[in-house]
């Protein structure tokens, strides 16, 4: 018995090593914690793809294993995340959502030959870095900043501005574009930075309130922007609140409720319309429920990874990256090309606005 | 703005000052820094959320917020009461770090259990109800202060109901902990435990008892809070008491760690900093928990016991 019992231990030693016969990806983002919302947002996309390339075989002739990574939206929780996709042997990874977490991961990524396409993380410096695997599917934030700084001279032609960020690369980054943007065409009353995670922000909107400023300007995500917005509300600061795509999602308005009335937003325009999107919609929606303002990227990025791999007919990372930099996709969320940078080669952004409890594209 | 800031710090100091009795409590008893404290505190708030979500009844606020208070913290009260029989009873006489250690334990694994359980998610509180919470407390305030219906006034400074609610409360809760502890029995044993734990038992106090009612009265504290920052600020999630339990810890360190008014003080000091140093200085506010750990520094270095804590030799 006791022998028999050894044998079934190394047999389940030795089964575990063989080495199976599957591609795998990554999608890395938050999945636990505040933004866990977003993480599953990109993960079901990503489930979505996976499942109708398997359906029609595979890629290559092998089935595709999604491999999870949680980064609790934590730069150092990111690294580690990166080095277990690594060693996983994964060919590429969908994320990470933050860019404060897609920066240090893309180094990994880089240094192991894996292709990154991250779906969200929008601050410049990722496709700065000179990488030729790393690629963008969403805008920049300095598109963003600039169109949000446009938005509030040429349309709202308010002068008194406050910026506040969450102190993350992508909060402050985008603070900082929009408030270069602005240049001297407005004055920016007051620049502060709050922290993530917490519930109090009285103490900074009490002295936001002071300067009395028409716009409100917030580089940072849905929680923290839910939560000052109903602040700023019910302290009486009634000025414009505008933000960047980190707060594009319902649970902003969950969160922050009536207060959000009326605030905008910049994001890509709705995808709704092209036959490619209302495809996935439709299989998203019968699946998940509401689609997340996300779930399009990471869906897109998948089929574009597996494409690029399903013409290399390898999983070379090198020969996948010239592929990916060198093809025009259609996609869900329309026409994709990527610059020698890694970056799409279009500005996607335009204003969203919030009414009655749903956003709504502005004209 | 001055008087506004002072406000929103004792609004946030006094959830501290709740949190940091439950810590200061169980120390002054058994030594123990029980971390898992925090997470009482995050049980509270999705407690009151889980309550108001699935009452079927349509109540007045009047009606519905005891049960709120009652419910969370009954549930919260088992939970510190098993906790401490499951998890520290067993080590009372193991060296100290294997408690304390324990104590993390207990800390992750109340996180994750909510967390398997409630999702990962934010929960968010109705804000249908705290709006009429608010709508509430207004028309009662403002037969005391003046108010334009939804917002009140004193001293020039305009405040949220809720936040006097959240002081008023607190304050409330203190003076019942202080006449609990200094005019019943139970609480002379527990005074008599915190000073000299075997003494006690060989004078025949029930120290088993006296330890669960310190659990139980830390952890209804810490449910109190949860369930006003849950109406206050309306969002939850499996995270946040670790974080309210860093700021609690502090406090009851500054005040002086197993003296009561010490936790209490030490409160509403920290969120006092934290708001007037993030509201007064420009460019403050993203180090405000630098300027509450400056405090603190301070204060350890001038004054090691704490502002109200005593050099107690023999204990230590």
């Amino acid at each position: 018995m006791k022998k028999f019992c050894i044998l079934l231990v190394l047999f389940v030693i030795f089964a575990g090593c063989k080495k199976e016969d599957v591609i795998k990806i990554g999608i890395a983002g938050p999945l636990t914690g505040d933004q866990a919302k977003i993480g599953y947002d990109l993960l079901n996309g990503v489930t979505l793809a996976v499942d109708e390339w398997n359906e029609q075989g595979g890629v290559l002739g092998k089935k595709i294993v999604v491999i999870r990574g949680d980064d609790r939206r934590d730069p150092r929780e990111a690294v580690s995340v990166a080095n277990k996709m690594v060693n996983e042997g994964v060919i590429g990874v969908i994320g990470h959502f933050n860019s404060s977490c897609s920066i240090p991961a893309s180094r990994i990524y880089n240094e192991a030959g894996i292709i990154q396409i991250t779906p969200a993380s929008t601050n410049p410096k990722l496709t700065e870095q000179g990488f030729h695997n790393i690629f963008r599917i969403c805008g920049r934030d300095d598109q963003q900043g600039s169109i949000g700084a446009k938005f509030v001279i040429d349309s709202l032609k308010k002068t008194r501005i406050a910026v506040l960020h969450d102190k993350t690369t992508y909060g402050q980054g985008l603070a900082d574009e929009f408030k270069k943007n602005m240049g001297s065409m407005a004055k920016i009353v007051a620049y502060e930075g709050l922290v993530q995670g917490e519930n109090d922000y009285t103490a900074i909107v009490t002295k936001i309130k002071q300067l009395s400023p028409e716009v409100v300007y917030f580089g940072g995500i849905y929680p923290e922007a839910g939560l000052l917005i109903k602040q700023m509300r019910e302290m009486g600061l009634d000025a414009i609140f505008i933000a960047g795509d980190g707060v594009i999602d319902p649970e902003f308005i969950k969160i922050g409720g009536k207060a959000t009335e009326g605030s905008y937003m910049t994001f890509s325009p709705s995808a709704k319309e092209s036959p490619c999107a209302k495809q996935f919609i439709d299989k998203y929606t019968a699946r998940y429920g509401d689609v997340g303002p996300y779930s399009t990227y990471s869906y897109d990025a998948v089929n574009i990874l597996l494409k690029a791999i399903k013409e290399a007919g390898s999983v070379d990372g090198k020969k996948l990256a010239d592929i990916i930099h060198s093809t025009k996709y259609s996609e869900a969320i329309g026409d994709v090309e990527f610059d020698e940078k890694g970056d799409r080669n279009v500005s996607p952004y335009i204003l969203w606005v919030v009414k009655e409890g749903v956003f709504i594209p502005l004209q | 703005m001055l008087a506004q800031q002072i406000i929103n710090g004792l609004t946030v100091g006094s959830v501290y000052a709740l949190i940091a009795l439950g810590y200061t409590m169980v120390y002054g008893i058994l030594q123990l820094i029980n971390f898992a404290h925090g997470e009482i505190y995050m049980l509270g708030a999705y407690l009151a959320i889980i309550f108001v979500v699935s009452i079927k009844l349509s109540l007045p606020i009047a009606g519905l917020l005891p049960l709120v208070f009652l419910f969370a913290m009954f549930f919260t009260g088992c939970y510190g009461f098993t906790i401490e029989k499951f998890a520290y009873k067993p080590l009372r006489n193991a060296p100290r770090l294997s408690a304390l250690i324990t104590a993390v334990g207990v800390s992750i694994f109340l996180q994750n259990y909510v967390m398997l359980t409630q999702g990962a998610k934010d929960k968010v509180f109705s804000h249908l109800i705290s709006e009429q919470i608010n709508v509430y407390f207004s028309n009662f305030f403002s037969k005391f202060i003046p108010s334009d219906g939804s917002r009140l006034y004193i001293c020039g400074a305009q405040i949220y109901s809720l936040q006097l609610v959240i002081i008023i409360t607190s304050v409330i809760l203190m003076l019942l902990l202080n006449f609990f502890v200094t005019r019943t029995k139970i609480g002379k044993a527990m005074r008599a435990t915190a000073q000299d734990l075997k003494m006690a038992h060989l004078v025949g106090i029930k120290v088993d008892t006296v330890i669960s009612v310190t659990f139980i009265i830390g952890s209804i504290l810490g449910a109190a809070a949860g369930v006003m920052v849950a109406m206050y600020y309306g969002r939850v999630w499996y995270y946040i008491g670790y974080l309210a339990g860093v700021k609690a810890f502090t406090a009851a360190v500054l005040g002086g760690i197993g003296n009561i008014y010490g936790a209490m003080f030490g409160g509403l000091i920290l969120g006092l900093t934290e708001s007037l140093a993030a509201g007064l200085i420009p460019g403050a506010s993203e180090w405000k928990d630098v300027f509450a750990f400056i405090i603190l520094i301070l204060i350890l270095i001038f004054r090691p016991q704490g502002i109200f804590g005593e050099r107690i030799g023999e204990k230590f």
